[in-house]
C-alpha cells in the first residue's frame, strides 16, 4: 500500500461522515430508540428502515459538531461559549429561533415556578414540625 | 393541492413546529393520543380535559371530505397494527418514564403552562383544535410521537460535553441544542418525502432519498459548513 496516498483518506471512512477533530469513539445507534419515533413523528413509515435510522443519527451528530464549533468560533471571541452563540447562529432559520425562545422562556418560567413551589414546601414543612413540637 | 402525500402535509405540520415569524407554536392538545398508553403521567391527559369543554366532536368523526384531502395511502394504514404500534407507544412512554421521570414531570407543568398561554390567544387557539379534531386515528398517532419524540438529554449532554471539551454544559445549551437538531430532523425528513414524491417513490424513506435530502439542504444553506474543510 503506499503511504502518500494514506494521508487525507485516514481520517474519512468512505463515503460517510468524518469524526471531526476530537478522536472520540462514537458508538452505534445512540439515538437509535428516539430517532424512529421522531421519524415516524415527521413523516417516515412507522418502521423507518434501520440504514436510513443510522445515515440521520450520523449527519445529525456531524450537525451538531459543526454547529457546535462554529458556536466556539464566536463565543471565542467573548471568552466563553454561551447559549447566545447558538441563538445567533441560527438566526437566519425562522421556525428554529423561534421555537429555541419559546423553549428557552418555559425553562424560566418553570425554574422559576418550582422555586415558588420549594419555598413553599419548606414553609409548610416548618409549619408541621412546629405544630409536632407543640 | 398535496393531498396525495402519505403523511401530514406540510401546512399542517408549519402550524404545530415550525413557528411562523410572527407567533410561536402553541401546545395543541392530543386528546384521542391516549389510547394505548399510560394515562397517569401523560401530559396530553392534564390538557385533555381542558379540551373537551370545546371540542364539539370527536377527533375520529371528523367530516368526509377532510378525510380525502389528508388520506394516507393504504399501505401504511395497513402496516400500523395496533400490536406493534402500541408496543412503540409504550415503550416509549416506559423509556421515558424510567430514565426521563423529571421531564415527564416537566411536561406535565409544562403543558399547564402552555395551555394558560393558548387561552390568551383564542384565534390560534380555535384554529388548532380544528385542526386537530379532524385528524384520523393514525394522524392523530403521529402527530403524538411528533410531539413527544426528543433527544434524550443525558446523550446529549454527554456528547456536547465531549465536543465543546468544558466540564460542564448548561441546561439552556441542551435544550437548545436538542431543539434545533430534532427541527433538522424534521427539515431533512420532509425534504425526504419531498424527494421520493417527485421520484414517484412510496413506502419507507431509503438512504438515498435522505442523502439527496442533506444535499438540498446544503445548498439551502441549512448546514451549518465550517470553511476549513474546503481546503483540499
Amino acid at each position: 500500500m503506499n503511504a502518500n496516498s494514506g494521508g487525507p483518506s485516514s481520517k474519512s471512512k468512505a463515503g460517510s461522515l468524518q469524526p471531526s477533530e476530537t478522536s472520540f469513539k462514537r458508538k452505534r445507534g445512540v439515538f437509535q430508540k428516539e430517532l424512529q419515533h421522531m421519524m415516524y413523528g415527521f413523516g417516515d413509515d412507522p418502521n423507518p428502515l434501520p440504514e436510513s435510522v443510522a445515515l440521520v443519527e450520523d449527519i445529525i451528530v456531524e450537525y451538531v459538531t459543526d454547529l457546535v464549533h462554529k458556536a466556539q468560533d464566536t463565543g471565542s471571541k467573548r471568552g466563553k461559549l454561551s447559549v447566545e452563540d447558538f441563538l445567533y447562529l441560527i438566526r437566519k432559520d425562522t421556525p428554529k429561533l423561534n421555537r429555541c425562545t419559546e423553549l428557552l422562556s418555559m425553562n424560566e418560567e418553570l425554574k422559576q415556578a418550582r422555586k415558588v413551589f420549594e419555598s413553599d414546601e419548606e414553609k409548610l414543612r416548618k409549619v408541621f414540625e412546629a405544630d409536632e413540637e407543640s | 393541492m398535496r393531498g396525495s402525500l402519505q403523511y401530514l402535509p406540510n401546512s399542517q405540520l408549519h402550524l404545530f413546529c415550525q413557528t411562523s415569524c410572527d407567533s410561536v407554536a402553541r401546545e395543541p392538545v392530543g386528546a384521542e393520543a391516549e389510547r394505548g398508553l399510560k394515562k397517569s403521567m401523560d401530559p396530553f391527559e392534564v390538557a385533555f380535559e381542558d379540551v373537551e369543554d370545546f371540542l364539539p366532536d370527536s377527533p375520529t368523526t371528523g367530516p368526509g371530505h377532510i378525510d380525502n384531502e389528508n388520506q394516507f395511502l393504504t399501505p401504511s394504514n395497513l402496516l400500523t397494527s395496533p400490536a406493534p404500534t402500541i408496543s412503540i407507544g409504550t415503550n416509549a412512554s416506559i423509556g421515558y418514564n424510567e430514565d426521563e421521570d423529571e421531564e415527564e414531570e416537566e411536561d406535565n407543568v409544562d403543558l399547564n403552562i402552555r395551555n394558560i398561554a393558548l387561552r390568551d390567544d383564542p384565534d390560534k387557539t380555535a384554529k388548532t383544535r380544528a385542526i386537530l379534531s379532524q385528524f384520523t386515528g393514525e394522524q392523530m398517532e403521529r402527530f403524538e410521537f411528533f410531539r413527544r419524540s426528543r433527544f434524550k438529554k443525558s446523550e446529549m449532554r454527554k456528547m456536547l460535553l465531549t465536543i465543546t471539551g468544558m466540564r460542564t454544559v448548561s441546561e439552556p445549551m441542551v435544550v437548545v441544542v436538542s431543539a434545533t437538531a430534532k427541527m433538522f430532523v424534521g427539515d431533512i425528513v420532509e425534504t425526504a418525502r419531498t424527494v421520493m414524491t417527485e421520484r414517484k417513490e412510496s413506502g419507507p424513506i431509503r438512504p438515498c432519498h435522505i442523502r439527496e435530502a442533506y444535499r438540498r439542504l446544503k445548498l439551502e444553506g441549512k448546514v451549518p459548513r465550517r470553511s476549513v474543510r474546503k481546503l483540499f
